[in-house]
């Protein structure tokens, strides 16, 4: 059952409207008051969040920034209701990146169909990783693309983490799950900090993740992907394991192996000016470097040199 | 006490949901979270000084929402899985909450001593990773202001009982609830899924023999919470200094020139503290938040 969050109080004010959401099944949190919304919406986010403008001074910006900003929750449609006088007054969308707008006075029908819209656009358009909510295969394409049309030099940074084979073995899937998440919100914060607004992460599957940032940020970003990586590590692997430094399973031939702890390798490839036609390229220059990254031991980065490459 | 009364107290108490915060420390925060050249990690040494943010960071981290249930137990680690915008966030919703008293800085104030005295224990005995530890000292009293607020009456007359038969606040907690704060500060810690690393210690700072797993780390809870009170830093409720556990006593293994270290390293740390008490303090008679 869909939950809705209602920050704001006027859109509900006739109770038919109330009544007819409730019957289609939606489950409505109201808050009048601006921070319980967002705390509403941190500690247990609903599946739609609805914002009535100038409901609470101009705190609904906050709500819909915390919305829109915690990067994990991106698929949250977001829909504002307006006033005429604010519709007049105009909007700047990059300020305030909602999904929808609703002109006040809002009927039940009116509301009930926008919020079936809100739900139906999110399913079409939406190939992100289950697991950790970032945007899967179409949109890397795409945004690796778009990378290499830049004016500035962008840096496509494929991550995988080192023994997650064995370690998913040897602690089970959901724990497995767990590194997944944990690397994905690792990689999330650092560059959400570093290079808001000018990066995309995306999460092709299973260990690999791709991010693209400026090349000017690409070392002090990885540098703390590391860095915190290694901060949280532990907690995901057993004392005595980290004590031996690593742990024993099984390898792919069935062999018992004593494998190293977690540990993640960057491939790093800057796209130039110009140096790359299609995102086939970058992905075939990602593969070597991905291989030389690897055999490194522990978490590295490695930045691709080249200026130029052979044309086969 | 019956156990249909103490249920009711542990219904009562499970359903904490705001636990105050002061003012200061969200105004501090509120500023820093402003500042574009603000890192997490200076928040995090913020947040790291409130037991209340703290716990509540914890309680975000370890929810089933994020991902990581009973696995998060220090803050480092908390604000790097969650970000700069939850941290934010979380400041925000904080500063909502009904603001402190005189006698609650003061239970602030132990409870970040005892995380300093906790962290100078933890590092000299070579513990594996002593932020949990400290971390595990911030948030040992939690169950004291889930009491206050849940249970006004109730925890009145314990106050009273304190005041007038001179007890000690855990004797006159068991009096009126027939349960302590710690007991207290156990559910909430298992209501929010707080690991084990976390949650004994704080159940257990009174008796680390009930811990099952972390034994040592409530002892040295246990024993830190004693020095912090012999001290006379903050004030935890009544002006008495607990009983030292003979279990956290042999588990601990100190010699007495030992001890005059760890108070000497203590001092030194409690100063770099002091001033920022201070600074909080001076921010809390400033302040409009709240």
């Amino acid at each position: 059952m869909a939950r809705i969050l209602v920050a704001g109080s006027g859109i509900l004010e006739r109770p038919e409207t109330r009544i007819s959401l409730e019957a289609k099944g939606y489950q409505l949190i109201v808050c009048a008051e601006i921070h319980r919304a967002v705390g509403v919406f941190l500690e247990d986010p609903p599946d739609l969040l609805i914002v009535e403008r100038g409901f609470s001074g101009a705190g609904e910006l906050d709500l819909v920034r915390v919305a829109s900003g915690c990067l994990q929750k991106t698929n949250i449609p977001i829909l504002l209701v307006l006033g005429a006088e604010e519709m007049a007054a105009g909007i700047d969308w990059q300020l305030l990146p909602v999904d929808d707008l609703l002109a006040r006075p809002v009927t039940a029908e009116e509301l009930l169909l926008r919020i079936q819209l809100a739900e139906a656009r999110r399913n079409r358009v939406f190939d992100n990783n289950p697991l950790s909510k970032l945007p899967g295969n179409t949109s890397i394409l795409n945004a690796i693309q778009k990378a290499l049309t830049s004016s500035v030099s962008m840096a496509v940074c494929y991550v995988d983490i080192d023994n997650f084979k064995p370690y998913n073995d040897h602690y089970g899937f959901s724990q497995g799950d767990e590194v997944i998440l944990m690397v994905a919100r690792v990689i999330v914060n650092v560059i959400d900090q570093a290079a808001r607004g000018r990066s995309f992460i995306g999460h092709v599957g299973g260990d690999d993740y791709v991010f693209i940032v400026p090349e000017d940020k690409v070392v002090e970003i990885c540098d703390k992907v590391l860095a915190n990586f290694e901060t949280v590590r532990n907690l995901f692997i057993e004392p005595e394991d980290v004590l031996r430094g690593g742990f024993v399973e099984k390898d792919r031939q069935g062999r018992v192996t004593q494998f190293g702890l977690l540990s993640i390798s960057i491939a790093v490839i800057p796209t130039g000016h110009g140096k790359f036609q299609h995102s086939g390229q970058v992905a075939a220059v990602a593969s070597q470097m991905k291989h030389k990254v690897k055999a490194l031991e522990g978490s590295n980065y490695l930045i691709d040199q080249r200026e130029e490459y052979s044309s086969d | 006490m019956e156990d249909a009364k103490r249920q009711e107290f542990r219904n009562a108490l499970r359903q904490t949901k705001n636990l105050p915060t002061l003012p200061g420390i969200v105004s501090k925060l509120t500023k820093m979270a402003d500042d574009p050249d603000t890192t997490t990690e200076q928040m995090g040494k913020v947040i790291g000084q409130d037991y209340i943010l703290a716990a509540k960071l914890l309680k975000l981290v370890n929810s089933a929402f994020y991902g990581f249930p009973q696995r998060i137990s220090s803050i480092s680690s908390a604000i790097i899985l969650l970000g700069f915008n939850v941290v934010k966030s979380l400041i925000i919703s904080a500063s909502i909450f009904e603001v402190m008293e005189d006698q609650d800085v003061e239970l602030w104030q132990h409870s970040l001593g005892c995380a300093v005295v906790c962290n100078v224990i933890a590092t000299r005995m070579g513990v594996k990773d002593p932020e949990e530890v400290s971390t595990a000292g911030l948030i040992h009293d939690i169950g004291k202001i889930a009491i206050k607020m849940e249970l006004p009456s109730e925890y009145e007359m314990i106050t009273r009982l304190v005041r007038e038969r001179k007890m000690s606040m855990r004797a006159a907690e068991m009096e009126v609830l027939g349960l302590d704060h710690a007991e207290a500060g156990g559910w909430l810690a298992k209501g929010w899924n707080l690991p084990k690393k976390l949650l004994e210690p704080v159940s257990c700072h009174h008796d680390p023999r009930l811990a099952s797993t972390e034994q040592l780390n409530s002892a040295i809870i246990h024993f830190s919470d004693i020095v912090i009170r012999g001290l006379g830093y903050g004030h935890a409720g009544d002006n008495k200094v607990p009983m030292l556990s003979k279990r956290a006593w042999e588990l601990l293994n100190f010699r007495p020139a030992d001890i005059d270290e760890i108070l000497e390293q203590v001092e030194e740390k409690l100063w770099d503290v002091k001033g920022f008490s201070l600074e909080i303090k001076a921010e809390e008679t400033s302040s409009t938040v709240g």
